[in-house]
């Protein structure tokens, strides 16, 4: 395995873990997209190899530790997501930029429902629609990214 | 040979993009059992706690890496505050300070008469509460809860359970330490109930958080209750957490629907619960054991009472009279079977978490 990637891979990992902890609050912290888990998302696009779900998992914790909620409850989340998009990367590859991002935003939503799940469990309030907007400015990130000539994968539509 | 080596040569050619390991099936089933089993550790049987103190402390670096450019921002618009700003603002906490140190003489003699009081009337002395000043880091990060982290933990000598208040009013309390900081569930938190009495007529309640739009709600009061659009609460120190007679929250809105035994009554915190940046922490030592003895004494003779009396008075749920103004610590001759009422159900909510939160994760 390339070292360098290994090494992008933590980079991106932990940069994506500052922007978590960045003061977050107000509308900012309503609307505040989950870093961690797009990093996770593309890394499991791109390096398959080298970030699995156990990754996801691990990643998981350290936000629980962040959040300061159940430990696990993201944990679990990230799981699953990560199950889903290590489950169709291969076809994933062979999407164009708009169906990667249908499918990105799919797996944002697969997370915030998973949460929205155990939170109800445990006894919170529901939050309304406005609980998923962070998956909307997610992938809106996501296409920012695209955008700038990150990579992702997906073909554009000409090709 | 040619035909084993071509073999080998076949099973080496995958590359490493294709090498995978355990199924991701077998993977989600591995990790999702262990986050279940991690998730009823903590949220059961609280085992996880030193282990999350010791990681948070692992986190603490990147915790002020993250803080650093916001700091950074307030360092640098405080260094170009200009001259006259900061002359006015010298001037009125001048003022302040004089006002407040009027204030405090007013409070030390009243100290020495309430001391004296309470020798006369043999009960124990009133509660002397320490308090440490902490500057929140940063709101919590969990949208479902209201929370924030201040900046002294267990390294400071906190110590879960303590009460947080800022110059306005109560602002939560701490539940949660970690070595260099420690959460603090806000008063407008789903899970935090604190008790609290109406100023105006010390009407005992309790407050729970509304968890979404920073209100608290006062619920299972009925519908004739005695409680009126911006009637102050205060906390009643009853529980051994909070000191006695801070401000909590304001009355905004009382409604009363037909179809419903209990009033819905709306109010709003006193306290500065997103605005300010210091807050004090404020212990209790052994604040339970006092408080208890002091309301059995009370009861004790009025139980008595009670019975050499007439008994058809029905026992009453906590409806508010105006007569009922003070405290149950002075009251002496009205209504003493009332009284007996209403400090019943008082003493049936638990008092003995000092030490633990009143919120339950």
């Amino acid at each position: 395995m390339p070292p360098s990637k290994l090494k992008s891979i933590y980079l991106s990992l932990i940069i994506a873990f500052v922007f978590l902890l960045l003061p977050w609050s107000g509308f900012a912290l309503k609307i505040r997209p989950d870093f961690i888990l797009l990093a996770i998302i593309f890394w499991l696009i791109r390096a398959p190899n080298l970030c699995n779900v156990g990754t996801a998992w691990f990643l998981g914790l350290f936000v629980d530790l962040a959040t300061g909620g159940i430990f696990g409850q993201f944990a679990l989340a990230y799981t699953i997501t990560a199950f889903f998009a290590v489950t169709y990367q291969r076809r994933l590859v062979l999407f164009n930029h708009t169906q990667q991002l249908f499918y990105v935003f799919l797996l944002l939503m697969i997370s915030q429902i998973v949460l929205l799940i155990i939170k109800t469990f445990s006894g919170a309030d529901a939050l309304g629609w406005s609980y998923f907007l962070p998956s909307i400015l997610g992938v809106l990130l996501w296409r920012v990214a695209v955008i700038f000539g990150l990579n992702t994968g997906g073909r554009s539509r000409g090709t | 040979m040619a035909l084993r080596f071509n073999h080998r040569l076949e099973q080496q050619s995958a590359p490493a993009f294709f090498v995978r390991g355990p199924s991701p099936l077998a993977r989600l089933a591995f990790f999702s059992a262990l986050s279940l089993a991690l998730m009823a550790a903590d949220s059961r049987f609280e085992y996880l706690n030193s282990v999350r103190q010791n990681l948070q402390a692992l986190l603490h670096p990147l915790q002020l890496l993250a803080n650093a450019p916001s700091r950074l921002y307030r360092d640098t618009t405080e260094y170009f505050s200009t001259h006259e700003y900061l002359l006015s603002e010298n001037r009125k906490l001048k003022q302040n300070a004089l006002k407040q140190a009027v204030e405090l003489q007013k409070l030390n003699t009243l100290e020495l008469e309430n001391n004296n009081l309470r020798q006369l009337l043999q009960t124990n002395k009133s509660i002397v509460e320490t308090s440490v000043a902490a500057e929140i880091m940063h709101v919590g990060r969990d949208l479902f809860t209201k929370k924030i982290i201040v900046n002294r933990g267990a390294s400071h000598n906190i110590a879960a359970g303590e009460a947080v208040v800022d110059a306005t009013g109560v602002i939560g309390q701490v539940t949660r330490i970690y070595p260099l900081s420690s959460e603090v569930t806000l008063i407008t938190d789903k899970s935090l109930a604190i008790p609290i009495q109406v100023e105006r007529n010390g009407l005992r309640a309790i407050a729970f958080g509304h968890g979404r739009d920073n209100t608290l709600d006062l619920p299972y009061l009925p519908t004739n209750v005695d409680i009126q659009r911006g009637d102050k609460l205060v906390t009643s120190g009853i529980d051994g957490v909070y000191p006695a007679g801070l401000a909590v929250a304001t009355v905004s809105q009382i409604e009363i629907t037909p179809d419903s035994p209990f009033a819905r009554i709306i109010c709003v915190p006193t306290g500065g619960v997103e605005n300010h940046k210091q807050v004090l922490l404020v212990s209790i030592p052994h604040a339970v054991a006092p408080v208890e003895t002091e309301i059995i004494t009370l009861i004790k003779p009025d139980a008595k009472n009670k019975k050499s009396e007439i008994k058809p008075i029905p026992i009453k749920p906590i409806v508010a009279k105006p007569e009922m103004t003070k405290p149950a610590a002075i009251k002496v001759e009205p209504a003493k079977p009332k009284l007996a009422s209403e400090t019943k159900p008082i003493l049936a909510t638990p008092p003995n978490n000092t030490s633990k939160p009143h919120a339950a994760e």
